[in-house]
């Protein structure tokens, strides 16, 4: 019998290709996506190719005829130059296509204003790139939208002729790399082409080369006979050719310098992702962001969900190469590990002082010196009677996101070998970051004698296994060390600050007239449409000395009636800043303005922030304001909002308003005004400490500058004020009426502002400590409680001590927070701090971006304008709640570093003796606090006497004594007398007071 | 015995039904299409034709009958195996014994749906076709065991079996061929994690595996129709052929992995030849019973004849005369039927190999 099936009778029937005559432009990219919820997809996306994608050469002309234009017809400028710059190479100048190795490797060069301009982003590395690394990633996206250096992406998947289809068995890497090839290739085609079609010499047509780290990439692309060169080996051929080179990430270098001497590993291995995830969910293990003591770079700690109380992980094994701020997976180790949190001071600086950073053999993760350091520590506890309660510890063993950043830092001069310094020779040094919970990083550079002393910027680029230390690469020179503008700069990239001036697009938003903009002068004008005319209402503004821009100003008046009318009027920035347009999106990026002792940087343009929004003196200003009746008793009997035209009167300062209040000649109304406001103020101030409001404390200090150096001279407490107090009471009052406006009219997307009630555990410390040293009792349970047990806990002998003791509680506090009224349950509104159900941010819009989305809701709540989408949108608000959250916490810590800072030039070279109170102790030091200079700082016991006198530490009473070569006793709240001179820290490299402890009690 | 209201009654007059039983009964049997008994109707067929499946197969015969299967895979968290015990009245049915560390499937991991044009998914066809389809993948245990990823979890597979054309011949062999195709080019996508983790897969497709590696012996099932006019045994019969079936057999073989024997199965005669191995063997009601018969000369008055009581008697004397097929098969031709199907070389080989060079394409 015949065969069932006959081969041809079975016939195979693919779809065929060429009978679509669209199919050449149809592709196809099949990927596997793993949802959040578990599911796996098969996801196929069709790719329709087109050809109309433009090189957006300026040589090329052929492209112009079919590019896409925009809706008004208009073309995207073209970005790559017509005379793109040369090299010894290519003299006849060259555009430059990076693979995503070399810009995974060093996308710092690729910001550098010496070199590399021209460049051409193929969408394949950019994805790539995302995929690799976000933050690099939007590093690019904010190169690529940079005119100056013309980095121009281009969509080489969508382009028919650039797209390569994946050859079956090749992997994705492969196929990428082809398709960059491919792009190179085409390109150089493209452009000869354009030459030739323009008349031009063929010999002028710029060379593409393409950047790669990849041999294998290198070499196809000779096989290819395309221009490629690696990384290495063109910045060679650059001008400062050292300086560049240093930027290249050492990551492949070093391992494979390592494999050759096959290092054994220092660190256990982290967990597979899956296994982790499985963990985290099953609860097994536990995730969360990893912070180090700043006490104590051995000792970090990662609070989890999970529990109440923060883990600790000790010891840099357990630590596991995590760097502060990275999100972790940590496994809790047996109760027989569990350790107390250390009472120790452990610097690396002091640690590991002389260690080689060249010297890769031999060392164990854990040096002798630590481990003793650790010893000690374990004995303490076990010596302890059972009162000790030590605390769950745990190990990381992985990491789910590195949080790395650019690090500012130092050299360790030690590190960096006598010979080194002269020649250019390549070696490694260890960079010691100017924040101490970083650990030092190792860097390769030739250029080592130039950097010593200077404020340097790295990043780090590894952690393997078998190194001890992270591995970076260095990025760029601030300047010298204690120079104003490199420390300066420091403190905006530790903090994150962004002080670039602004890009002209945002420029282009403000008003065409600049700065002769007045209001219009006819009430016709459409910009007087719903506003109330209050030019006739004295109104003034009161600020602290020099404030330039003036957010806010008051009045009040008396009523027929016997209450008053107080209106306050807060500049209107929304006016000028339109959502969603380039100076709003700045504005919500930077999101605040950051106050340093000797410069601003503005949320928003100069020319807003101190003239057109500013509420200055005896000219009419846009403003909103809040007008409210109210009693003699400071009941509110009804209160208004409305866009308003001002005309204020005068500009105060703290001080001249209260010269004048207490002046009892001046009579006029102005001052019979400020008065009133005085009168009610303290009655609404009372009102709120009833409600159980905290009147906290931190210590603040000015520092005086000479005004024509800005050199800091002298340090001074700031004296508080009655005025200042009236202003931030009718502040409050704006704030909490504004947001229960805001709230009633959208419940869903409020802009507010909460302070969450600290959890009990975060005042157990305090609360012990207090009882044990001074019998007072701290009761937690309410924000009244707390107020009220504050007040209590006086000192009959030591005024200082209720204040130390604020200060002490405001660092148990929570931080406020802004978020958007949807996210949260109405119970979770309160302001613990305030004792308010609700408050938000409304006063000041010149320097908060939250306050300017306060206004613009606020306009609509009162129908003024209608609501921009972008500011009605949940997902939308809770992003930027999320940035400005951030960004006011960066502001105020760089403020606080500023000060730091600039006290401790102040005290350069001077030697002064002050009071003092210990705030925390350690087993081998404690920390003084200096409320003169609102400073704190640490005396190690090694700094008592030489050598280190014995000691011994009492942790239940909180007291220390030692004995020997100098005998003291210290115990917590005590007050000390201590010399306050200035040094330079080595291991940051900050100039800083130092303490030392003269004696006892008072001086 | 399995329904046959599926197919459109042929209209074929009893002369027409008896000249084509008597063509099909003579040796060599004479098909009306020309085919040797051994042969299948041409067809085209094309797998990987639905991109956003996990796997799928078009099968055209020749008569226009055209049918798509598309087989989706999900993950799924498994019950817990306490739950097992609560329904061991389904035990049997499930895959037993089978060690390999636990690695066992259940049979709700796969989930089959048949949709005939014309007819509700309820309609006794679709159902009765998807339990025949299924019974034949899930018969030993080995497919579901395939959807194994660990103990917490497994793949669900969903296979949509879609008729195309009308039923114009009983659609059963087209559909089993497609899924065994559509199954053939499955592919999952590679897992990444270990042991009991959360399953995490590679994100590249083309490092998927598949369900049936090319490299393994084992393959999907496939159910073949057989029938017999007198002793002559048929393969792939059409409608017109089906119309005076005496046996209708529907076989489900495997190629066998050959360490493995199925503990229970269906107890048909031999089960096993060659390479491959009986799933399973259904017999099918023949829409020949439910033609007329043909009235013979002798006994139909309008052609002069007298009408009797007897028309059995009448019938069984006449030669040529259509009767319809009564009673059921010799258990004999039964067993030559399957033995036909599983023997080296035969039917069931070339079809499985046949199918396997379209998946290859």
């Amino acid at each position: 019998m015949s065969s069932t099936l006959s081969n041809n009778a079975m016939t195979s029937l693919k779809r065929s290709l060429a009978a679509d005559p669209f199919a050449s432009n149809i592709s196809s990219k099949v990927y596997v996506r793993s949802t959040k919820s578990g599911k796996v997809q098969k996801i196929v996306r069709e790719l329709y190719l087109r050809q109309d994608i433009p090189c957006s050469s300026k040589l090329c002309t052929s492209c112009l005829k079919t590019a896409p234009r925009d809706a008004s017809g208009v073309l995207a400028p073209l970005v790559l130059s017509a005379k793109p710059a040369g090299t010894k190479k290519y003299k006849q100048g060259h555009y430059l296509v990076p693979d995503t190795n070399a810009l995974l490797n060093a996308l710092d060069l690729f910001e550098q204003t010496a070199a590399f301009y021209d460049v051409i982003i193929l969408q394949t590395v950019l994805e790539e790139l995302r995929n690799r690394s976000l933050p690099l990633y939007n590093r690019l996206i904010g190169l690529t939208k940079s005119e100056e250096k013309r980095f121009y992406v281009f969509f080489n998947d969508f382009r028919l002729e650039t797209y390569v289809v994946r050859d079956p068995g090749e992997s994705i890497n492969d196929r990428n790399d082809r398709a960059v090839r491919r792009a190179v290739k085409w390109y150089g085609e493209h452009l000869t082409e354009a030459v030739k079609a323009a008349g031009g010499n063929s010999k002028s047509v710029p060379a593409v080369v393409m950047l790669s780290d990849d041999k294998e990439n290198l070499t196809k692309a000779k096989r290819d006979g395309i221009d490629a060169t690696s990384l290495k080996e063109y910045v060679g051929g650059l001008e400062n050719a050292d300086q560049l080179l240093d930027m290249i990430s050492v990551v492949k270098e070093g391992r494979e310098l390592r494999d050759a001497r096959s290092a054994e590993a220092l660190y256990a291995e982290y967990f597979s992702v899956s296994k982790m995830m499985t963990g985290v969910k099953n609860g097994t293990l536990h995730q969360g962001i990893f912070n180090v003591s700043p006490y104590n770079y051995l000792e970090g700690s990662i609070k989890v969900p999970a529990f109440d109380k923060s883990l600790i992980v000790l010891g840099r094994e357990n630590i596991n190469r995590a760097v502060h701020g990275d999100v972790v997976v940590v496994e809790v180790l047996p109760k027989d590990q569990w350790k107390e949190p250390s009472t120790k001071i452990i610097e690396e600086e002091s640690m590991n002082r002389d260690e080689n950073a060249d010297a890769d053999e031999g060392e164990a993760v854990v040096t002798e010196k630590e481990r003793k350091a650790l010893q000690e520590e374990v004995k303490k506890m076990h010596s302890k009677s059972s009162e000790g309660k030590p605390q769950p510890t745990a190990k990381v063993v992985g990491v789910v996101k590195r949080n790395w950043r650019q690090y500012v830092g130092h050299v360790d001069e030690s590190s960096v070998s006598q010979s080194a310094k002269e020649n250019r020779k390549q070696q490694t040094v260890f960079l010691i970051p100017m924040d101490k919970k970083i650990p030092k990083i190792r860097v390769r550079t030739r250029q080592a004698g130039e950097i010593i002393g200077k404020r340097v910027l790295v990043t780090i680029d590894s952690w393997d296994r078998d190194s001890r230390h992270p591995v970076g690469h260095f990025v760029r020179s601030l300047g010298d060390l204690e120079t104003k503008g490199a420390e300066t700069e420091a403190l905006l990239l530790e903090y994150d600050v962004q002080y670039r001036p602004f890009p002209k697009a945002v420029l282009d938003c403000l008003p065409a007239e600049g700065h002769d903009w007045i209001v219009p002068p006819s009430t016709d004008d459409p910009g007087w449409k719903d506003r109330k005319d209050l030019r006739h209402l004295d109104i003034c503004s009161i600020d602290p000395i020099g404030c330039q821009d003036i957010d806010d100003a008051l009045h009040a008046r008396p009523l027929p009636n016997g209450n008053f009318e107080v209106g306050v009027h807060i500049a209107d920035v929304s006016h000028f800043v339109k959502p969603n347009n380039a100076m709003d999106a700045e504005a919500s990026i930077r999101g605040t303005t950051v106050y340093l002792v000797d410069k601003r940087i503005d949320m928003l343009p100069m020319l807003l922030g101190t003239d057109l929004c500013s509420l200055k003196p005896y000219v009419e200003r846009y403003a909103f304001s809040a007008i409210w009746e109210i009693t003699p008793d400071a009941e509110i009997v009804k209160s208004d909002f409305t866009k308003s035209v001002i005309k204020s009167r005068e500009a105060f300062s703290y001080e001249a308003a209260q010269i004048r209040v207490d002046d009892e000649t001046q009579q006029d109304e102005l001052t019979t005004n400020i008065r009133i406001l005085l009168m009610l103020s303290k009655k609404f101030k009372q009102k709120r400490m009833d409600a159980g409001a905290l009147s906290l404390s931190s210590p603040e200090v000015r520092v005086e500058m000479e005004s024509e150096t800005s050199d800091p001279i002298d340090v001074k407490t700031k004296k508080h004020l009655a005025t200042m107090s009236l202003v931030e009471e009718f502040m409050l009052l704006a704030n909490t009426s504004v947001a229960a406006k805001i709230y009633e009219a959208f419940p869903q997307t409020a802009m507010l502002r909460r302070h969450g009630a600290p959890p009990k555990t975060n005042f157990e410390e305090l609360a012990n400590q207090l009882k044990v040293k001074r019998g007072c009792e701290l009761k937690v349970s309410s924000s009244k409680e707390l107020a009220d047990s504050l007040d209590a806990c006086v000192d009959p002998q030591e005024p200082f001590f209720n204040t130390l003791v604020r200060v002490m509680a405001t660092r148990c506090m929570m931080s406020a927070e802004y978020f958007c009224s949807g996210t949260q349950a109405y119970p979770e509104f309160r302001h613990y701090g305030l004792a308010s159900e609700i408050y938000t941010h409304f006063t000041s819009p010149i320097r908060r971006y939250a306050d300017l989305v306060a206004h613009r809701q606020l306009a609509a709540a009162i129908n003024y304008e209608a609501l921009h989408p972008a500011v009605r949108s949940k997902g939308k608000l809770e992003a930027v709640c999320k940035n400005i959250n951030v960004r006011h916490r960066n502001a105020q810590q760089a403020g606080r570093a500023s000060i730091e800072y600039y006290v401790g030039q102040a005290l350069k070279g001077r030697i002064v003796e002050e009071e003092g109170f210990v705030m925390k102790i350690f087993s081998n030091g404690f920390v003084v606090f200096v409320p003169r200079f609102g400073i704190e700082s640490l005396i190690r016991l090694r700094d008592l006497a030489d050598p280190e006198p014995e000691s011994v530490f009492d942790a239940e009473n909180y007291v220390l004594r030692t004995s020997g070569n100098r005998e003291v006793e210290v115990e917590l709240f005590e007050k000390v007398v201590v010399r306050i001179s200035d040094v330079l820290e080595e291991k940051t490299g900050k100039r800083k007071v130092k303490l030392e402890l003269v004696g006892k009690g008072s001086k | 015995m399995a329904p046959s209201s599926a197919l459109q009654q042929v209209l074929l007059s009893p002369a027409e039904l008896s000249y084509l039983h008597t063509s099909l009964a003579s040796t060599p049997p004479i098909r009306p299409d020309g085919r040797t008994s051994r042969q299948f109707r041409p067809l085209i067929a094309e797998s990987n034709i639905l991109p956003g499946t996990n796997g799928s197969a078009r099968i055209c015969f020749d008569d226009g009958t055209e049918a798509i299967v598309g087989a989706k895979a999900e993950v799924e968290k498994s019950r817990p195996v306490f739950a097992a015990r609560e329904e061991e009245g389904e035990g049997e049915e499930m895959a037993e014994g089978q060690g390999e560390g636990g690695e066992r499937g259940r049979n709700e991991w796969v989930d089959i749906s048949v949709e005939i044009p014309g007819m509700r998914d309820d309609d006794s066809m679709p159902v009765f076709l998807s339990a025949l389809l299924s019974e034949a993948l899930l018969a030993d245990g080995g497919f579901t065991r395939k959807l194994w990823i660990n103990r917490r979890f497994h793949w669900k597979l969903y296979i949509d079996i879609l008729l195309l054309s009308q039923p114009l011949s009983y659609p059963l062999p087209l559909l089993s061929l497609t899924t065994h195709l559509a199954l053939l080019a499955t592919r999952l996508p590679r897992l990444k994690s270990e042991k009991d983790e959360d399953p995490m897969f590679d994100d590249d497709w083309e490092a998927s595996v598949f369900l049936f590696p090319q490299s393994q012996t084992a393959k999907p099932p496939a159910t073949l129709l057989v029938m017999a006019v007198s002793s002559n045994i048929i393969f792939d019969p059409s409608k017109e052929e089906l119309a005076v079936a005496e046996v209708v057999l529907a076989v489900s073989i495997s190629s066998s992995p050959s360490s493995f024997t199925p503990e229970s199965e269906m107890d048909v005669g031999e089960r096993k030849g060659g390479s491959l191995k009986l799933l399973a063997v259904r017999t099918i009601d023949p829409p020949s019973r439910l033609t007329h018969p043909g009235v013979p000369n002798v006994v139909n008055t309008a052609t002069g004849g007298t009408a009797t009581d007897n028309m059995e008697m009448a019938m069984a004397r006449e030669e040529g005369v259509w009767k319809s097929p009564r009673g059921g098969a010799k258990r004999k031709l039964i067993a030559e039927m399957i033995r036909k199907v599983l023997e080296k070389g035969g039917v069931g080989e070339e079809v499985l190999d046949g199918l396997e060079a379209v998946g290859l394409e």
